[in-house]
């Protein structure tokens, strides 16, 4: 049974196609065979990410054109062979897709994959209706900010009046510090509100922008970083391992901050 | 114990009747008292601008909006909208009823075409509802009806200037009972009261002509006695709602975060909104009940 995943936010920024790529890749990476398919028609970057933009010769809007199939159209991964990219066209916008031609597109790939990630455009219009018509499971991804998990919330409530049954949650670019500090929305904050199951969280990292610019998805480092070990971990709870959340304070909480929190009170 | 026992939330009243001062004996430090910055008149609502059902004995009926009221209102909600509402309180809601039962859809003067229909039975089938009946005052959403199979009641088209406004005094519609956690963008009007078992999330809204109660954290905004009974009340068992409304009153939850988690209940006194605890609220209600009848003295 393919399982079919919409990763949405609401939200723009949040980090989405991040998420996408190295969920992606780390689920690839464990032998499952994985196609990201790009649902943001018209600002596609989920090619950037994955390093694989001058590969793509055919887009989604080729498929349903019925100028290739859709196995043809899939961008193989050099790095993972198990892993393939359904592109966007960039030269269109949301309008060009229908999602009735969404569902038929995943269903052409679900066939021959295990599992099928969409990456889903900021927002609620027509782009996320596309995005989330073929999904049956869902995982939100946010930020702890109070906009972006507003809109998460949002979102939750669309997905469960569309029919999307498995919403999971993941916060991303938690700072640890500034939670500890008291200056951040902790995870249980955010849980709070949004009342879904969570997924995992993935703390704040600069290397991930390296990693976005060289088009190398982090779990590919030799040396996981913090982040990187944290979308494995996601990866291998999505395959339906327990892992435990890793102990992001375990870094910084050195003698002095502790000590300095001692005398703060 | 006189109702200086809770503090006032807002001084903002309509009419112009001038602002009424936060009492002075306030003592709940939780609430301080905060006034809304400008005195703005909650818009009159009408209920019936959402889907609902309604139990008529055997059988249930489908409310359409009437489009000339929603006109009138100023902007239609999209049938995708109306349908998106309707399906999100599908969800929420306990079911009343028994499988199979049968619907009775009233179109009133709303153009419906087939695929529309079809869309409202879908949804109905999920729901273990069949659709039978159409009753409907345009000629066009009779056809697509009786196209569809389905049994069909064309009345006289209303006439615009006859309708007559909703007479007062109608008994309110029974309750709505959610259970559900009512999230961001989503809005539930009910010409009734509105129970929901779970929280009110930030950017939700509760509008009600009844009381509105919530089993869970009110962080939305509430509006009950909507068509203007100010003797209605919110409750919650924590109250951190973005705005309150009672009737024709509007009121704002004071600023930072509130350390306090008692089951409050929003009541209108003085011409204000005012947030009392639960437990106070109640053993002022029955003191003010007992009226002048036996007090319990310290002999007891």
């Amino acid at each position: 049974m393919t399982r079919i995943i919409v990763m949405t936010s609401g939200k723009g920024g949040v980090g989405k196609s991040t998420c996408t790529a190295n969920l992606g890749m780390a689920l690839a990476q464990h032998n499952r065979r994985v196609a990201v398919v790009d649902a943001d028609f018209g600002l596609r970057n989920l090619d950037l990410l994955l390093g694989l933009e001058n590969r793509i010769v055919y887009t989604a809007l080729d498929v349903l054109a019925g100028d290739c199939t859709v196995e043809k159209a899939l961008v193989k991964d050099k790095r993972q062979p198990t892993l393939g990219l359904l592109a966007a066209a960039q030269n269109r916008n949301k309008e060009a897709i229908t999602p009735e031609q969404m569902k038929s597109l995943v269903a052409g790939l679900a066939k021959t994959h295990d599992f099928i990630l969409i990456d889903c455009p900021a927002g609620i219009e027509l782009g996320f209706q596309n995005a989330i018509a073929p999904a049956n499971e869902a995982i939100i991804v946010t930020t702890p900010e109070i906009s972006a998990v507003r809109d998460a919330d949002r979102v939750i409530g669309l997905l469960e009046a569309n029919d999307v049954k498995f919403t999971k949650l993941l916060i991303n670019r938690i700072k640890p510090k500034m939670v500890q500090e008291d200056q951040m929305m902790s995870v249980r904050d955010v849980l709070d509100i949004l009342a879904v199951p969570l997924l995992g969280v993935v703390p704040d990292d600069e290397r991930v922008i390296v990693a976005s610019n060289r088009g190398e998805p982090l779990v590919l480092d030799q040396q996981l970083s913090l982040a990187g070990v944290a979308f494995n971990n996601i990866a291998r709870r999505l395959l339906g391992e327990e892992v435990p959340l890793i102990d992001l304070n375990a870094t910084h909480d050195d003698l002095f901050s502790r000590l300095r929190r001692f005398f703060r009170g | 114990m006189a109702s200086d026992d809770s503090a006032a939330v807002t001084d903002a009243v309509t009419d112009g009747s001038p602002p009424l001062e936060a009492p002075t004996e306030a003592n709940s430090a939780a609430h301080s008292a905060a006034a809304t910055g400008a005195p703005t008149p909650a818009p009159p609502v009408d209920p019936r601008t959402q889907l609902r059902l309604r139990s008529e004995g055997d059988y249930l009926t489908l409310l359409l909006p009437n489009p000339l009221q929603a006109e009138t209102e100023g902007g239609m909600l999209s049938w995708g909208e109306l349908i998106q509402q309707f399906k999100q309180r599908l969800h929420g809601s306990e079911p009343f009823w028994q499988p199979h039962t049968v619907v009775h859809l009233a179109a009133r003067d709303r153009l419906l075409d087939t695929r529309q229909l079809q869309s409202l039975e879908d949804l109905l089938t999920t729901a273990q509802l069949s659709l039978k009946r159409v009753i409907t005052s345009r000629r066009q959403t009779a056809i697509a009806a009786v196209a569809a199979g389905y049994s069909v009641d064309q009345l006289a088209a209303e006439d615009r200037l006859l309708q007559s406004p909703p007479r007062p005094g109608q008994p309110l519609a029974e309750p709505l009972y959610l259970q559900t956690t009512v999230r961001s963008g989503v809005e539930i009007r009910h010409p009734g009261t509105i129970v929901v078992r779970g929280d009110a999330n930030p950017g939700s809204s509760l509008v009600a002509e009844g009381d509105i109660l919530v089993w869970g954290r009110l962080r939305g905004t509430a509006h009950a006695g909507s068509g203007g009974d100010r003797d209605r009340y919110i409750m919650a068992l924590q109250m951190h709602p973005t705005q309150l409304r009672l009737a024709d009153l509007v009121a704002r939850a004071p600023d930072g975060p509130s350390q306090q988690y008692l089951p409050e209940i929003a009541y209108v006194g003085d011409n204000a909104i005012r947030i009392a605890q639960a437990q106070d609220f109640a053993r002022q209600h029955f003191n003010a009940t007992l009226g002048q009848g036996a007090q319990p003295t310290d002999a007891f």
